[in-house]
């Protein structure tokens, strides 16, 4: 995620050569492949009472103990079922990373259109832009999260804060030549209003493009989140991968044969949808942004 | 606008960063709900008497006016006075400059080993484009990307340090032994190469795609295709005319990186007890001890700023064609 940043804000190299047809069918293959990932997540997301055997929140086995029939994946430390703790993490990750990602899609598209659309007013927009992109990033998370203490809602909006500002500059750029092009020059000419131009013309162009940015996004609002319940910023309320890994780290875990199904899960669950985002969104990306496509 | 102009404009802007994350420091803990004693003075201000508490204030100088409280601080900031710890009542610049070496160790040989392995591996991709190779280390390394750099480093200390035993898994050197000269080198080393590993393994993507794409933009210029023409071999073209001229954006991603590499430290020193400036940060927000949480965060933002500089300035060194 940070690394997204990193490379978009470096200037950007221009593709002049001719995508073979083989690479994009591979494309596509990741692009599926992502889309499978995601879908397999969000249904245990939502069928989490069903398929977990406890509740994870209750005592059910004693503590430390190693995966058995009645524990698959074993207990915690204080004696909590860790699949179950898995299943219902799915639902905290994957609602703090799609949630986080919409709410800077939303931000990140309204400050690119304007941007774009009054091309002055954007110019400054883009300073702002540029504060944001350079701020230490993984710093800036935790100095928010310790003042505005530890709850679901305030991760949500420490990382909508922090990944908005990408997605501005995408949506910013696209709309830059969109605004020059003849049919919306011909139609402001015609006396239709700013308001009835973005809506009508620009924002249907910008929208596709949007929605693979907040794909992509939501992959680095999944691992945000996992660093911040990791360093113990999470809600202590709600357990997710990172909290689970934030535990394992103060018991020691890894350092005992327990980090096999202690620590080895919850960051592969981690990896997983992160990975199954980035892929989709890679493969939206490829198909959707302009620059690329045209290659 | 003229290379002096856009230096100008440059500076101006990470000026303007500079004064964001001061004024953030500022503002922050006077903006949390409850009293501001807690976070700026380090005292609970429920169990003091009136008089206490109104020695305190003034003591911080929490009452006077705000504009006076922000221009103080500024001045703080600009004589380099962070304040004092609340833990441990050290001056905070202590504790940074003691932390920093050890960061910096970390970052800098993380960010030559990332630098190395990620030009070579986005070059050799770009020359393959469209294989099966090209494609498999793609999608490796946006793996790569999708992996949470602290879960990277548990598995290393359960792989490398306690089932195998070759590493240590804690500390920056052994804890009680009196080393000094080589011996003393190679503890140090020991006790980096974990850290350095996972921080290098995580940093390489970055490098790999930005180098990827830059190689494969030049191969599409016009002089390459000369240089094949007049019958150059193909290992020839690679390396004497697209890769020379494809690693010039890369070392601006590099620049960059360093900064990155800098933030990622908090979560990377935390799993190995590491202690340089990130591990500094995170005891620091578990013993909400505040003053020394926004030191570290000025620092880090210095060293990202001084990042981007290095790139600025490097930049025009390095590609003539921006040269005025």
């Amino acid at each position: 995620m940070t690394a997204r940043v990193i490379t978009e804000s470096a200037p950007e190299p221009q593709i002049v050569l001719r995508r073979s047809r083989v690479s994009g069918d591979r494309t596509r293959v990741l692009g599926v492949i992502g889309a499978v990932i995601v879908l397999a997540l969000g249904t245990v997301a939502v069928l989490a009472p069903v398929l977990a055997p406890y509740d994870p929140t209750e005592r059910a086995g004693t503590p430390f103990s190693p995966p058995s029939a009645e524990h698959l994946l074993g207990t915690n430390d204080v004696g909590q079922d860790l699949l179950s703790e898995m299943i219902y993490g799915t639902r905290v990750s994957l609602t703090v990373g799609i949630v986080a990602a919409a709410a800077a899609m939303v931000l990140g598209t309204v400050v690119g259109l304007i941007g774009g659309y009054f091309p002055r007013l954007g110019a400054v927009a883009m300073r702002g832009v540029d504060v944001v992109l350079i701020l230490p990033f993984l710093p800036l998370l935790i100095v928010l999260a310790a003042y505005l203490g530890r709850s679901i809602v305030n991760t949500v909006i420490i990382i909508a804060i922090l990944i908005w500002a990408p997605t501005a500059r995408v949506i910013r750029s696209q709309v830059l030549s969109l605004a020059k092009r003849d049919y919306i020059v011909a139609a402001r000419s015609m006396g239709a209003g700013h308001g009835y131009v973005i809506r009508r013309h620009v924002l249907p162009k910008t929208l596709l493009l949007a929605i693979g940015e907040f794909v992509a996004a939501t992959s680095g609002a999944i691992l945000l989140e996992s660093s911040l319940s990791f360093l113990g910023l999470g809600d202590p309320l709600q357990e997710s991968w990172g909290s689970t890994l934030y535990w394992a780290q103060a018991r020691g875990a890894f350092l005992t044969p327990a980090w096999k199904w202690w620590v080895l899960p919850p960051g592969l669950l981690i990896m997983l949808s992160a990975l199954g985002f980035a892929l989709l969104g890679y493969a939206l990306e490829q198909r959707i942004n302009p620059r690329l496509r045209r290659s | 606008m003229n290379a002096r102009r856009l230096g100008l404009a440059r500076l101006g802007q990470y000026a303007i960063v500079l004064v964001v994350a001061v004024t953030l420091n500022f503002a922050l803990p006077r903006l949390m709900p409850g009293s501001p004693l807690a976070l700026i003075a380090g005292v609970e201000a429920g169990e003091m008497t009136p008089e206490e508490r109104a020695a305190v204030t003034a003591d911080a100088g929490l009452d006077e006016p705000l504009v006076v409280q922000y221009l103080t601080y500024w001045k703080s900031i600009l004589t380099l006075d962070f304040g004092y710890s609340f833990r441990q009542g050290t001056p905070i610049e202590e504790l940074v400059l003691g932390r920093l070496p050890w960061t910096l160790l970390l970052t800098l040989t993380a960010l030559a080993v990332s630098g190395t392995v990620g030009i070579a591996l986005g070059a050799f991709s770009a020359w393959r484009r469209g294989s099966r190779w090209d494609v498999g280390s793609l999608s490796f390394m946006i793996a790569l990307e999708s992996t949470p750099q602290f879960w990277l480093g548990m598995l290393f200390i359960a792989l490398f340090s306690v089932s195998l035993g070759w590493l240590p898994s804690f500390g920056a050197t052994t804890a009680g032994a009196d080393l000094s000269g080589l011996a003393w080198v190679a503890d140090v080393a020991e006790h980096a190469a974990l850290p350095v590993l996972t921080l290098s393994i995580l940093s390489i993507p970055a490098v790999y795609m930005a180098m990827r794409y830059s190689t494969l933009s030049v191969l599409g210029e016009d002089y390459i295709r000369t240089a094949q023409a007049k019958g150059l071999r193909p290992r020839a073209v690679m390396m004497h005319h697209v890769v020379r001229t494809a690693l010039l954006p890369v070392t601006t991603v590099l620049a960059l990186r360093l900064g990155w590499a800098f933030g990622g430290t908090v979560v990377i020193e935390t799993v190995f007890s590491y202690p340089g400036l990130g591990r500094l940060m995170y005891d620091a927000v578990s013993a909400r001890d505040y003053p020394v949480m926004q030191g570290t965060f000025l620092v880090f933002t210095i060293a990202v700023l001084l990042a981007n500089l290095l790139a600025d300035s490097l930049y025009p060194r390095l590609d003539p064609r921006t040269r005025v």
